[in-house]
C-alpha cells in the first residue's frame, strides 16, 4: 500500500487524522512474502500512538545499558526526545545534529525527504510511524566534513498498561564528500509494546556513512524497523546490524544505489533464543551504473527462535557492471530452531555479477571435541565456537565500546 | 604411568581395537606403527575421549579411569593429544584458544589462572621451541595453515599444556627435512623424566631424530610385535608383510636381540 495521504510537509498530526489514518491501514498477513514468518497474532494485539505517559526516571537496569558511546547522543523515551539524558552538542563544524521537530526551521528539506523517502513501498506500520514518529534525530553534515565520533539515537519503549509502540524516526544526511558514524540502539522494558524506528538516509557524491544498528529491545516486545538509503555517485553505506531483542524483532532495509559507482555494504547479526523471531528483510536496489553491493548476514539460533533472511538485489535497467553479492549462514543451537533463507534476485541490466548463498549448520562436532581435547569444558567450547561464527560481523565494528558491549550481550569472555 | 588393558573400541557394531595392551612408564617414548587402518588414530581418540566409540577394558592415567572421565577432565589430568588432522576453527584466535585452554587446565588442577601478560612469555617462549612466527597468534586456530603449521601449532599447545602423556598422532607426515627437525627437537626438549610419550608415525625417519624407548606394531586393533628401535627398521626394510594376513604364530623371528644399544 502507499502512504500518499500523509501530509508530506507537516510532520504534526491531528488526532482526528490519526484515526483516519488508522481507518484506512491494512495489516499485512501471512500471505505477503515480506511478513510470511511474523507473529501477526501480537502484531494485531499492538497499539501504535502518542506516549502512554510522560517520561519519568528510566528504571535503573535499563539506563546503564545504554552503550556508553563518546560523543553527542539523543535518547527517545516513548516518542519523546528525553532531553535531560540527550547530549546535542555540536560534534563538528558544519554538522547539524537536532531533534527531529527542531530541525523543521533550519532543515526544512531534511524533514520533508524524512516523511518522503521510501514511502512507495511501504506498509501499515510505515504509515504508523509517519503519523506517530514525529520525535526523533535530525543529522545533517554539510559538504566535505568528517564527524569522527558516533552519533548516538538510542530509542527506549517504555509502555504502559496499554500495548504501546513507540515510533521516532532519525533523518540523515551527508552532503558531498561529508562522512560520519550514527549509531541507532532500540531498547526497552515492560511486558509488551515496543519501537518502531524509522531511518532515512541521503547519501551525496562521495559521501561515506557508517550506519550500526542494536536492537535488543525486552525479550516480550517487539521492534519493527526500516532503514532506507538513497545513494549518490561514489558513495558508501556501510551498515551493521545486531538484531537481538524482542520476541519479533524486524529491520527492513531499502538501500538504492542511484548514483554509479556508489557502493553498499551491509552486515548483520541475529543472535535468536527463546522463541524469538528475528526477521531481516533487505533490498538492494541498483540503479545507476558500475555499483558494488554486499550482504553479509549470520544468524545464531537456539531454543525455538526462527531466523529469517528475505534478501533482494534488485537490477534495474541500465545499471550495467552491477558487482552485487549475498551470503547467508545460520548455525542452529537446537533442533527447534529454525532459518528461513529467501533471496530475491532481479537482473534487467547487462554486464552483471551476481552471486548468492546461504548456508545452515549445527556446531563442528569435531571443532568441539578438538576444543575438550584442550581442557576447554563443553560449555565454554561451545561459546568459544558461537563466538567464532559470529566474529566476523562484530570485528568489523570499529567502534570498541560498541564491540565490548555486543560481546558481553551475546555472554561471550574477551576474545 | 599408563597402563592399558585389553582395550576395546567399535564403532556402530564394527570392531576397531581388539583387545590392546600397553604399558607406558614415565619419561618413556613409545612409538606405534602400523598399516594405514590398524587402529592407531582410534587408539589415541579413545584415550582422549572421542564420542561415538562402544569402549571396553580398562585405561588408567597414574591410576585415574581414563576411559569414564570427560575429554577435558582427561586433559587436566595429562593427556594431550597431537591429532592427525588438526581442525580448523574459524573466528578462534589462535592466543585467545591457547590461554583459554590453558587456564581451563589450571583451574581444573587447582591452580591459579594466568594473565594475559603473563601467558604472551609462556606463549613466545613455546613458539620458539618450535620456530613459528609470532604472527600466528593472532590468526584463527588452524584455519589456512599449511599442513605443517598445523603440526607445528599442535607441538606449540603440547608445549603450552605441558601434559603428563602425549600422543602424538603422525605429528611428522606432511613435514619437510627442516620442520622434522624442528618439530623433534620440540619434542626432546619436552621430554622429561615426568612426560611420557605415544608417537604414532609411518616413517623411522622420525625415529631418528627421536629416539624410542619402544617399538609397538599395530595390526588389526591390536599390538602384534613390541622391540626397541630396530624394530622400525626392520619394519623400514620390510613393511607389515610379516605381521599382516598371517597366523602370527608364522611371524618370523626378528632380529630383536643384541640391537639394544
Ligand atoms: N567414524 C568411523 N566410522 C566407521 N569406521 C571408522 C570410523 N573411524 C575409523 N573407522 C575405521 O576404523 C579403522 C581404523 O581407523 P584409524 O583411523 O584408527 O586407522 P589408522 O591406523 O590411524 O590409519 P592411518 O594410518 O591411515 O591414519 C579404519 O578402517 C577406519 O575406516
Ligand atoms: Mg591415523
Amino acid at each position: 500500500m502507499t502512504t500518499t495521504t500523509t501530509p508530506a510537509t507537516n510532520p504534526t498530526v491531528s488526532e482526528a487524522d490519526d484515526i483516519d489514518l488508522l481507518g484506512g491501514l491494512d495489516y499485512p498477513t501471512r500471505r505477503d512474502e515480506a511478513w510470511r514468518y511474523a507473529p501477526h497474532d501480537t502484531l494485531k494485539r499492538l497499539s501504535f500512538g502518542r506516549p502512554a505517559r510522560p517520561t519519568g526516571a528510566l528504571p535503573r537496569t535499563l539506563e546503564g545499558r545504554i552503550p556508553a558511546l563518546d560523543g553527542p547522543r539523543i535518547v527517545i523515551v516513548n516518542g519523546a526526545v528525553d532531553p535531560d539524558r540527550s547530549q546535542l552538542g555540536n560534534p563538528a563544524a558544519g554538522v547539524h545534529l537536532s531533534t527531529l521537530a527542531g530541525a523543521g526551521s533550519e532543515h526544512p528539506e531534511l524533514l520533508a525527504a524524512h516523511l518522503d523517502q521510501g514511502t512507495d513501498d511501504g506498509d501499515a506500520f510505515l504509515a504508523l510511524n509517519i503519523a506517530y514518529g514525529n520525535a526523533g534525530a535530525a543529522i545533517h553534515v554539510a559538504s566535505g566534513q568528517a564527524v569522527n565520533v558516533p552519533i548516538h539515537v538510542v530509542h527506549i519503549a517504555l509502555p504502559d498498561e496499554t500495548q504501546n509502540v513507540s515510533c521516532s524516526g532519525v533523518a540523515i544526511r551527508l552532503d558531498d564528500g561529508a562522512s560520519a558514524t550514527v549509531v541507532e540502539t532500540s531498547l526497552g522494558d515492560g511486558h509488551h509494546g515496543g519501537t518502531n524506528t524509522r531511518t532515512t538516509i541521503t547519501l551525496g557524491e562521495g559521501a561515506t556513512l557508517d550506519h550500526i544498528v542494536v536492537q535488543d529491545v525486552e525479550s516480550t516486545q517487539v521492534h519493527l524497523g526500516r532503514i532506507s538509503v538513497t545513494q549518490g555517485s561514489r558513495s558508501a553505506f556501510r551498515s551493521h546490524l545486531f538484531n537481538l531483542g524482542g520476541t519479533y524483532g524486524r529491520v527492513v532495509y531499502d538501500v538504492r544505489l542511484a548514483g554509479d559507482e556508489a557502493r553498499a555494504d551491509l552486515s548483520g547479526l541475529y543472535f535468536g533464543q527463546g522463541r524469538q523471531t528475528l526477521d531481516q528483510q533487505i533490498t538492494v536496489t541498483h540503479a545507476a551504473p558500475d555499483c558494488t553491493s554486499r550482504q553479509r548476514f549470520r544468524g545464531v539460533l537456539d531454543d525455538q527462535s526462527t531466523g529469517v533472511f528475505n534478501g533482494g538485489i534488485d537490477v534495474r535497467p541500465g545499471a550495467d557492471g552491477t558487482d552485487a553479492q549475498q551470503s547467508n549462514d545460520n548455525l542452529l543451537l537446537s533442533d527447534r530452531a529454525e532459518a528461513n533463507t529467501q533471496p530475491r534476485l532481479e537482473i534487467l541490466a547487462d554486464d552483471v555479477t551476481c552471486k548468492h548463498g546461504a548456508t545452515v549448520g549445527q556446531l563442528d562436532d569435531n571443532a568441539l571435541y578438538y576444543l575438550r581435547t584442550r581442557g576447554i569444558d563443553e560449555s565454554d567450547a561451545r561459546r568459544i565456537l558461537i563466538h567464532g561464527f559470529a566474529d566476523e560481523a562484530i570485528e568489523a565494528v570499529d567502534n570498541e565500546v560498541l564491540r565490548a558491549w555486543i560481546t558481553e550481550r551475546l555472554g561471550h569472555a574477551d576474545a | 604411568m599408563l597402563h592399558v588393558q585389553n582395550l576395546t573400541a567399535s564403532i556402530g557394531g564394527t570392531p576397531i581395537l581388539n583387545g590392546l595392551d600397553l604399558e607406558v612408564g614415565p619419561g618413556e617414548v613409545h612409538a606405534m606403527m602400523g598399516p594405514n587402518g590398524s587402529g592407531k588414530s582410534t587408539f589415541a581418540h579413545a584415550l582422549a575421549g572421542r564420542d561415538g566409540y562402544e569402549i571396553g577394558g580398562t585405561a588408567t592415567l597414574d591410576g585415574a579411569d581414563l576411559l569414564t572421565m570427560e575429554p577435558e577432565a582427561r586433559a587436566a589430568a595429562g593427556v594431550f593429544i597431537g591429532f592427525q588432522y588438526p581442525v580448523e576453527i574459524p573466528g578462534v584466535n589462535n592466543m585467545y584458544f591457547l590461554r583459554t585452554a590453558l587456564n581451563s587446565v589450571r583451574r581444573a588442577r587447582g591452580e591459579t589462572e594466568i594473565g594475559a601478560r603473563d601467558f604472551l612469555a609462556v606463549a613466545h617462549e613455546a613458539m620458539e621451541l618450535v620456530e613459528m612466527n609470532k604472527d600466528f597468534l593472532n590468526r584463527p586456530v588452524n584455519a589456512g595453515f599449511s599442513g605443517g603449521e598445523k603440526k607445528r601449532n599442535e607441538i606449540l599447545q603440547m608445549a603450552v599444556l605441558e601434559p603428563r602423556l602425549a600422543i602424538l598422532d603422525e605429528t611428522d607426515s606432511g613435514l619437510d627435512i627442516d620442520a622434522l627437525q624442528i618439530i623433534a627437537s620440540g619434542v626432546n626438549a619436552l621430554r622429561g623424566p615426568e612426560r611420557s610419550v605415544i608417537m604414532i608415525t609411518h616413517y623411522q625417519r622420525l625415529l631418528d631424530y627421536i629416539r624410542p624407548d619402544f617399538v609397538h606394531v599395530l595390526v588389526d586393533g591390536r599390538i602384534v610385535e613390541s622391540g626397541d628401535h630396530t624394530l622400525a627398521l626392520h619394519l623400514e626394510d620390510h613393511g607389515y608383510a610379516d605381521f599382516v594376513n598371517h597366523d602370527l604364530d608364522d611371524t618370523p623371528a626378528l632380529p630383536l636381540a643384541g640391537a639394544a644399544t
